[in-house]
């Protein structure tokens, strides 16, 4: 009898012991948190990456989270917007943010980040970047400078590229060049030898002596390539002293002249605005123009794999090749654009510091480096320069060199509209309702009286 | 045995249910047309108006009641006076030539035929009218691509030994917004217009033919005079309609090259929604809004349009 209660006793006890234990066990499970970040990015075939690196960190920091004993987790939704370019996105978020329905984290179009930052929406980040130097503190100087506006820094590079002529060398050596003039055009460019004026007289040979329709063909809508031109002739257009917008009309001028040049030297179609952006590239890559300027992340995008154009890179240096945005004149300074894509992080969201952790996870080398090698993107720290993946995507490597010299657009809150303004004045130039003088009155008239603190020289 | 005093009551009630009656038909028929009209009309004109007072822009934010759009609109916009004479000649052209012109033409022919062809027709030309804009669009932008694959290029170069591929959207854009947007506005005058003339009673042209009155003195001297309120009608109405559309216009040429094809509504579209600028967006439109009912009252007492809605004036007696 005595047996038999210490025997249930025993039981008994063993049983309420697992018991705890169990419930011990499962207790941190039970009290752990979910921390739902939604991230707003465009839906935009040329970086998936983008939002998917971030949803891919979610899984890092939460790894990070566990060893630290943190009942917190991270989950990433991803709101894809619809729309068809950064200039477009940034306008339909504003208005998301304006309502309160703003996210918790967005991918924005650098340029765009300093109207953010003037309507309150976006996290000042400087006390966070140098709190975490393992995933901020190695990325490059010059891609922050991209990030800030006037009191700080309000975003995170996530990628940069380089803007460039790209040209037809087998189009250019039918025209007339030989093999050598058409080779050493990339170096010449670099040191300020070959010029603005000298592409448009290379393109108009190639047009006068080829099959080739047209010399120099640039994007139909608005976006940044074509500023490149506006910066070798001198156009910055922010005044550095106050930061606000500056529009100096004699440097307008003389960059819609070299439009309006290549339009009467019928080199630049007419057209050209009216063109669909994949036509363009098609009449380019099938070997209908000499020039297309735009950005590399074309190569890898568009060129291989739609047009098939080599991708083996002495192959593709045979026939193609790139140079810099030239000089205005002889001797001057040549230009290349990079237009860096960031990661900002809202104001008002509950977790700003699991935020920041988790686009720091986002941004680490292999990742950035996933999303470089597959959409042709420049990455944003040293060490991706020592990936084997990076060193084999030559077009990454090559470009690389042109940030020696590259310019950002102006982090000014008006650009976005600025730009839209500067690309109607193209738009009449091309189509014969501007002379080049009328169209920087234009931009100067139509900017003065739609945008404010707009500085006229 | 009534008295005169029951007959009095009787009466009273009888008056006292009749007014309810009234109200209650008046409650029940116009009741959802006067809350549709207000929600609808009504409101979004408040709205309009009171964020035309406002520095609303991309943020959606209101800082300040202002009086800056208006003065935008009257001093410093330099593309206005530019921007209405397009629409001017976009809304008379596509009126006079398609709308009214073009169908009353496919109407007088489409009737004048065998019903069968007649209706095949008819319903050929009411297919834009059916498919998505964006399908029809499409269809434009290939018919008018500045490259050889262009069909009108193709037709030009095969057909009539053209050298060199046209380019239509550059060089005649005002055009071919009017073209686009007209073959799809002759529809809707094509159906009223070929009511109207079903309407007419046939012994007139029987009488007509008899008198020796050949096909041009019927259309002159009896198929037109009885259109003449139905032509009222659709010049007014789609007068309205194109002075605010700006959809085919969007998708065909974006409002370019340069401004060439931005009609008012458009630019009340680019200003607001491509450049953030609401408020402003909204004293445009404001202007928009009395443009509309300033045409609309000439057109009432140009076309004499209450007599129209008097009776019907279709028949010929």
């Amino acid at each position: 009898m005595i047996h038999w209660r210490i025997g249930t006793a025993a039981l008994l006890s063993a049983a309420l012991a697992a018991g705890s234990a169990a419930f011990l066990a499962a207790t941190p499970l039970l009290a752990q948190e979910t921390v739902k970040l939604e991230l707003w990015s465009r839906q935009d075939p040329s970086g998936p990456l983008r939002p998917g690196n971030v949803v891919k960190a979610a899984e890092r920091l939460n790894k990070e989270l566990e060893a630290e004993g943190s009942p917190k987790r991270v989950e990433v939704a991803v709101r894809e917007s619809p729309a068809k370019g950064f200039d477009d996105d940034a306008l339909q978020l504003l208005k998301v943010f304006g309502i309160g329905e703003g996210p918790d984290i967005f991918i924005a179009a650098h340029e765009w980040i300093c109207a953010f930052q003037e309507d309150g929406f976006v996290l000042k980040l400087d006390d966070y970047i140098a709190k975490y130097p393992q995933h901020f503190g190695t990325i490059f100087p010059s891609l922050w400078s991209s990030a800030k506006c006037p009191d700080g820094i309000y975003a995170i590079p996530q990628d940069a590229e380089a803007r460039m002529f790209f040209y037809n060398k087998k189009l250019l050596r039918e025209a007339g060049y030989d093999a050598a003039f058409v080779d050493a055009m990339p170096e010449r460019a670099l040191s300020g030898d070959l010029t603005m004026d000298e592409v448009l007289e290379i393109a108009k040979k190639v047009v006068d002596n080829t099959k080739a329709q047209y010399g120099v063909l640039h994007r139909p809508n608005k976006g940044p390539d074509y500023i490149m031109v506006f910066n070798a002739y001198g156009n910055d257009f922010v005044d550095p002293a106050t930061g606000k917008l500056l529009l100096e009309r004699d440097k307008l001028a003389a960059a819609f002249g070299w439009f309006e040049r290549g339009v009467k030297e019928k080199v630049i179609p007419a057209n050209n605005t009216a063109m669909e952006f994949d036509a363009l590239r098609k009449e380019f890559y099938t070997g209908n123009a000499a020039f297309w300027m735009y950005g590399i992340w074309d190569l890898g995008s568009v060129a291989f794999p739609t047009y098939g154009l080599p991708q083996d890179e002495k192959a593709f240096f045979a026939d193609w090749g790139w140079i810099t945005g030239p000089a205005p004149q002889k001797g001057g300074a040549p230009v290349s654009l990079t237009h860096p894509i960031v990661y900002a992080i809202a104001a008002d969201t509950k977790e700003p510091e699991l935020a920041v952790r988790l686009l720091g996870h986002a941004s680490a080398v292999d990742l950035n480096t996933d999303h470089a090698v597959t959409t042709t993107h420049l990455g944003i720290k040293p060490e991706q320069l020592e990936d084997p993946r990076y060193a084999k995507a030559w077009p990454l490597a090559r470009a690389t060199e042109l940030l020696k010299i590259t310019k950002f657009l102006p982090n000014n809150s008006q650009f976005g509209e600025l730009n839209g303004i500067i690309f109607a004045g193209i738009q009449g130039i091309e189509s014969g309702r501007l002379s080049a003088e009328q169209a920087a009155d234009f931009v100067i008239e139509e900017a003065s009286a739609t945008l404010e603190d707009v500085t006229v020289k | 045995m009534t008295t005169i005093r029951d007959e009095l009551t009787i009466e009273r009630r009888g008056r006292a249910g009749s007014a309810v009656r009234r109200r209650t038909n008046f409650v029940l028929f116009l009741g959802p047309a006067i809350v549709l009209t207000v929600l609808f009309f009504l409101v979004p004109v408040i709205i309009d108006i009171t964020v035309s007072f406002t520095d609303l822009s991309r943020s959606l934010r209101i800082s300040e009641f202002t009086m800056e759009q208006y003065e935008k609109v009257f001093r410093t916009d330099r593309r206005l006076s530019q921007v209405i004479g397009l629409t001017f000649v976009y809304v008379f052209g596509t009126l006079a030539i398609f709308n009214v012109t073009f169908g009353l033409i496919l109407a007088i022919t489409t009737t004048a035929i065998r019903n069968i062809s007649g209706s095949f027709f008819r319903g050929v030309w009411l297919l834009p009218r059916m498919s998505p804009s964006v399908l029809y669009i499409l269809l434009w932008l290939w018919a008018v691509s500045p490259t050889e694959a262009g069909l009108v290029n193709q037709v030009l170069m095969q057909a009539f030994g053209l050298d060199a591929p046209l380019d239509l959207l550059t060089s005649a854009p005002i055009a071919l917004i009017i073209i686009s947007n007209g073959f799809i506005g002759a529809s809707m005058g094509m159906i009223i217009f070929t009511a109207a003339i079903r309407g007419i009673p046939e012994h007139l042209f029987h009488a007509a033919a008899v008198d020796g009155a050949g096909t041009f003195a019927r259309v002159r001297f009896i198929t037109l005079p009885a259109l003449r309120w139905p032509i009222s009608f659709v010049t007014i109405y789609q007068t309205l309609s194109l002075l605010v559309s700006f959809e085919y216009i969007l998708l065909l040429t974006k409002g370019g090259p340069f401004y060439d094809t931005t009609v008012y509504a458009l630019y009340v579209y680019r200003r607001a929604f491509e450049s953030g600028q609401y408020g402003y967006g909204a004293a445009l439109a404001l202007f928009l809004i009395v443009i509309g009912v300033v045409v609309a009252l000439i057109g009432w007492r140009f076309f004499d349009m209450e007599r129209l809605l008097q009776r019907p004036r279709i028949e010929v007696h």
